[in-house]
């Protein structure tokens, strides 16, 4: 029998409020489970930091060798007067064979297109989607920094089991805010959302969660990049469901709703791995310089 | 608790609130109010795969019940002796499925929910299909249900088990 929804809730309530921490090292997404709901969206093989464990690609070739003496003075290799070492050399030689892998798993260098009328302003990392709708304005913003959830142990070892064909994928599920604006109102409705799969039970996989989540609900000052922290902020933790399914419903009346959110991961997934990609080229040039 | 609503399905769009209102409304009917129930709307991939796994059909299907309470009597309400145990379980509703039968009769959508959904709660209070006489108990179960609900709302809801073949 499956484990019931109604059972597994309290605990998915109470992790959501650990599961916002930052995540500070690239790793393996979850391994999507059986009764995951299967997303359309664009992901791409894991490629990074478990392509250098494996090693059976291309590489650089570099060994690096413990206890000589180089290590403790490195080598200058050119005449320019910056520190070039033989670490600098195998640093770039990687970055190299790393930008050409990524840049092979790149489907397209576009970004994918949001159905709906949606406008796309990209600022670095930052995104933010826009439309208007008789008379109201509705924004949606993310930023694609940390948002590739965290890798649990137990995936890694599934990870490094499977063959190519089976290796898990990277997806970005930022958390997205939401600010509806009417004509003439000074104030915008603000909801921040999230995707809750990283609240989900790892191991049996058969804990339900809504593709997307509303996490807070808030009135802020229309057009303030500033959030106002003495604004009353409705938690959907405690609320009652039923004002919940009314709030929900009001976003997909809005275009919010499984379908965006299910692009907005592809979009956001393309551009992480744009950003990625830049990163790598930057650092290449930092290194070499 | 109440009524756990989860929407993993993006080929449908659903109006959360209308179908919790329903539902709510069906547990008032039945007198299980006070229990908690998992309603969760998927589409035909999801089902299939949840109907081949739990009873070896690999199709789609409107509508799969899971019980709290596996060996319920007809008609019986459970006992629960700690709050945990005011559950009735899960009902998977096939939404895309529904949708398509929708489509075929020009039904109303919400409207079919409801119907499945009444199915799915008598599952999960003992009622079966599987024999004539269980067939009739279990006909005339949903039709008390949608006669109230119909009282209530005014709509014109049948059950579907009126519908149903020995096959459900």
């Amino acid at each position: 029998m499956l484990k019931s929804v109604v059972r597994a809730v309290g605990s998915a309530v109470r992790i959501s409020s650990a599961s916002t921490t930052s995540i500070t090292a690239r790793a393996l997404p979850r391994v999507c489970p059986t009764l995951c709901p299967p997303s359309s969206a664009t992901t791409r093989p894991f490629t990074r930091s478990l392509w250098m464990l494996n090693n059976n690609g291309a590489s650089s070739g570099f060994r690096p060798k413990l206890f000589t003496s180089k290590a403790f003075s490195p080598s200058v290799s050119c005449g320019c007067g910056g520190l070039h070492t033989e670490g600098d050399k195998a640093f770039g030689d990687f970055l190299s064979d790393e930008i050409k892998e990524e840049r092979k798993i790149q489907k397209t260098k576009a970004l994918p297109k949001m159905s709906g009328g949606w406008e796309l302003e990209m600022n670095g990392t930052e995104a933010k989607l826009t439309r208007g709708l008789a008379g109201e304005k509705i924004t949606v913003t993310f930023n694609v920094n940390n948002s590739i959830p965290p890798n649990f142990e137990e995936e890694i070892e599934q990870g490094q089991q499977k063959s190519a064909e089976e290796e898990p994928e990277i997806v970005s599920t930022p958390n997205f805010v939401v600010e509806v604006t009417k004509q003439g109102s000074k104030h915008s409705l603000v909801f921040d959302c999230h995707f809750p799969e990283d609240e989900m039970s790892h191991g049996e996989g058969e804990e339900e969660s809504d593709i997307f989540a509303i996490r807070e609900v808030s009135f802020q000052p229309e057009g303030d990049s500033d959030w106002k922290e003495t604004s009353y902020t409705l938690n959907t933790d405690s609320l009652d469901w039923a004002l919940y399914d009314h709030l929900m419903d009001f976003l997909a009346d809005r275009g919010v709703d499984n379908t965006f959110a299910d692009e907005l991961m592809e979009l956001s997934t393309a551009v992480e791995h744009q950003e990625y990609i830049k990163f790598l080229e930057d650092l290449q040039g930092f290194v070499k310089f | 608790m109440g009524v756990v609503l989860r929407n993993l399905q993006k080929v449908v769009p659903l109006r959360r609130a209308r179908l919790r209102r329903d539902v709510d409304t069906l547990r008032h009917i039945l007198g299980v109010h006070k229990f908690d129930l998992g309603i969760i709307c998927v589409d035909n991939n999801r089902i299939q795969q949840i109907n081949n796994i739990y009873r070896k059909k690999n199709v789609p299907t409107d509508v799969l019940s899971f019980p709290f309470y596996e060996d319920l009597r007809p008609g019986k309400l459970p006992c629960p002796l700690h709050r945990d145990e005011l559950n009735l379980g899960d009902i998977f509703l096939g939404v895309e499925f529904v949708m398509k039968q929708c489509q075929e009769e020009s039904l109303d959508l919400h409207g079919a929910l409801t119907v499945i959904t009444a199915h799915g709660i008598c599952h999960l209070l003992g009622y079966r299909h599987e024999t004539e006489e269980e067939w009739t108990e279990m006909l005339q179960r949903e039709s008390y249900i949608l006669s109230e609900y119909n009282r209530l709302t005014g709509r014109h809801l049948e059950p579907l088990t009126k519908r149903c073949t020995q096959e459900r």
